[in-house]
């Protein structure tokens, strides 16, 4: 079966359930690319239903970042301790598939024809770089941000959103309002840009929270993008290998890993290539 | 008001430095207070300011109170002042307004960095607490990144290209070659600053400045005082400073910095002069590309035109109307964060005063600029010096 591509994840579309799969293979199986879990692949899901449809709740099983999925699509994570159903489930499966279904849908997944083929020293060396960036032994000497910071910048990080003072547009937000008596609201912001300049910084030049995994990805590149609704943001670049960087090239913001801290994974936006 | 002057200037050779922040102050103090030519008592200072980012494996908090201990200025009232790279610049611009304002008569200014006593992962992170943390540092960018972005920027923008910035590199490592106190004293090729190791593309190994140890120190003094202690003074004709936004997606540009053209035009402005009338500029090329953007944005080259500028030669020792970085530059006498903007003041002290070796001096000095930045722009201090005192 042929598949759409979505936020860099294949995605088989349903009226009663999304499919969300990792398009990347190893031995027959598909498995997580280098900055993608469940998490990630479950707000794909979610932000494509969105399009068409409000999902305000969902049920999300163990195996979820479920605070971190809630902060980037806005839909609530249903309580099931009442005994009462959610309209939408979350569903994991083994190899790298997400599936979002109307609550007692039947579900079929397809074969799909996309597949990248995976190094396989590459991906249990990726793997075990961030099993040890969530290990409880490791410390980042990365610039501190605490998990009390990281949370209050959710909104902006997680899910684009903007705040609109007399008429401008700013991400990320700022706090000058509070000192001018200036009324704010929250905008929403278009998930895409184009690229005002960009970077691929060597492994020994990239911050020491990406110094586990860094090595093994040949570097990290960065793109200051502007964004469609005019702000301006600096984003990391998913599967940067693939990418010709070229000046007021068009780029997406999909939700992805960032790194590790605490034993917690932060998530946040990364840019990918449209014309990949 | 009361005219402010330097009257003694020292500092440690940067590099890797066997001593550690203690002994480097004492070293670069000692060094200063012998340099004022008339009978001195470290007993005279009235206020101390000392610049530092506090980077080295030591003493984090009460850094100032600690060297001072060690330097025979028991007593002084010092704090330590932190606005990251330009943090010295910033203690020389309040050890200059402690004098101006009538409530000190004689005031060291100085910086200190110990870097080299890391390991590669703690001197990672402290290179990288000084830019915007929360959204370019999680966005995989350092400082070679950042600065990446504004070269990349800038070549698209202008007719510029990486050669432009090569030839900083070699002029910068030509400079430093000279002077006994650079941290990097060897001179590069062209072809080889143009294949360096990619740091952050389109910057190579040649594009970014050394981790450096080291410390300066600065005698500053009222003109009543000044006369007493010497009688040949550095006048500090002009001072100005300002501020940006950290990150670099809340800037209109990027291919400028905004902190540097507001400092400068206030410091120029205060000294009553033109970028054309400064002899020698000490500017931040913590990567060559700062440097290109500090001749424009100072008023030294056109905007759009400090590539061709780097590239036609203008800056190098006593080609154009202005060297720049005749001592080698961050790029190449080093870069020891907290030390960086008054071991400037040292270079331009001692060119001024003729105390440099023929080799490197630059001719008839009259007029000397330092430029100290903070972080990719953040914070900027410039202060303008004169052999005459108006």
């Amino acid at each position: 079966m042929k598949a759409d591509v979505w936020m860099g994840y294949l995605l088989q579309i349903h009226d009663d359930f999304t499919v969300v799969q990792s398009p990347f293979v190893l031995n027959d199986a598909r498995v997580f690319g280098a900055d993608s879990d469940a998490t990630t692949l479950a707000v794909a899901a979610l932000l494509h239903r969105a399009v068409d449809e409000l999902v305000t709740s969902v049920s999300i099983p163990d195996g979820f970042d479920a605070r971190s999925i809630c902060q980037a699509t806005g839909v609530q994570s249903h309580n099931l301790d009442d005994g009462s159903t959610a309209p939408w489930d979350l569903l994991l499966s083994d190899e790298a598939t997400v599936v979002l279904a109307r609550h007692g849908a039947e579900v079929t997944l397809a074969d799909l024809e996309i597949s990248v083929d995976v190094d396989e020293g590459f991906h249990e060396a990726i793997n075990e770089a961030w099993g040890a960036e969530l290990s409880s032994g490791h410390v980042s000497q990365g610039a501190y941000v605490s998990q009390a910071q990281y949370e209050e910048a959710a909104l902006p990080r997680l899910s684009l959103v903007g705040q609109t003072a007399e008429g401008a547009v700013l991400w990320p937000p700022r706090f000058s309002h509070l000192v001018a008596g200036v009324e704010t609201s929250n905008q929403p912001l278009k998930r895409e840009g184009t690229i005002q300049t960009w970077t691929t910084l060597s492994a020994a030049g990239a911050p020491s929270e990406f110094s586990l995994r860094a090595p093994l990805l040949g570097g990290i590149s960065t793109v200051l993008l502007h964004l469609d609704d005019g702000p301006k943001g600096v984003f990391l670049v998913v599967d940067d290998e693939d990418v010709d960087f070229a000046m007021d090239g068009k780029m997406e913001l999909v939700f992805r890993r960032l790194y590790a801290q605490e034993g917690v994974v932060r998530y946040g936006l990364k840019a990918r290539s449209i014309a990949n | 008001m009361v005219d402010v002057a330097v009257v003694g200037a020292g500092q440690t050779r940067y590099g890797n430095h066997p001593l550690g922040l203690k002994g480097m102050w004492a070293e670069a103090a000692r060094d200063a207070f012998n340099s004022i030519d008339n009978d001195f008592d470290p007993v005279m200072i009235d206020e101390a300011f000392i610049g530092s980012i506090a980077f080295g494996g030591s003493q984090l908090g009460n850094t100032a109170a600690l060297l001072t201990e060690h330097s025979g200025m028991d007593g002084v009232a010092v704090r330590r002042v932190e606005n990251a790279c330009a943090s010295s610049g910033f203690a020389f611009r309040d050890a200059w307004m402690a004098i101006k304002s009538g409530q000190a008569d004689v005031v060291v200014a100085g910086g200190i960095e110990k870097m080299n006593d890391l390991t590669p992962e703690r001197k990672r992170y402290w290179l990288g607490v000084s830019g915007d943390t929360e959204w370019e540092r999680l966005a995989g960018l350092t400082f070679p990144g950042t600065y990446a972005l504004m070269a990349r920027r800038y070549f698209h923008e202008f007719e510029s290209s990486h050669d432009d910035l090569v030839h900083v590199s070699v002029k910068n490592h030509h400079h430093g070659s000279l002077n006994p106190m650079a941290h990097i004293q060897k001179e590069v090729s062209f072809e080889k600053a143009s294949s360096g190791f990619m740091v952050a593309d389109p910057l190579t190994l040649y594009d970014c400045c050394p981790t450096s140890d080291g410390a300066s120190c600065i005698v500053l003094a009222a003109d009543h005082v000044a006369k007493k202690l010497t009688d040949t003074p550095v006048w500090v004709r002009g001072s100005g400073a300002a501020s940006d936004r950290l990150a670099l997606h809340d800037r209109p540009s990027i291919t400028q910095l905004q902190a540097t053209q507001v400092a400068g035009k206030r410091a120029l402005g205060m000294a009553g002069i033109g970028a054309e009338d400064v002899d020698l500029a000490e500017v931040h090329d913590c990567f060559t590309i700062a440097e290109v953007f500090a001749t424009e944005d100072l008023g030294f080259a056109k905007r759009g035109e400090g590539g061709k500028f780097a590239r036609e030669g203008l800056g190098r020792l006593n080609q154009g109307s202005t060297t720049i970085n005749a001592s080698g530059g961050l790029k190449s006498k080093g870069h020891p964060l907290g030390s960086t903007g008054t071991g400037q003041v040292v270079e331009v002290f001692k060119q001024l005063r003729g105390e440099v070796t023929s080799s490197r001096q630059v001719r008839g000095a009259e007029v000397g600029l330092t430029h100290n930045v903070g972080g990719s722009g953040a914070t900027c201090a410039v202060h303008v010096f004169g052999r005459d005192q108006r």
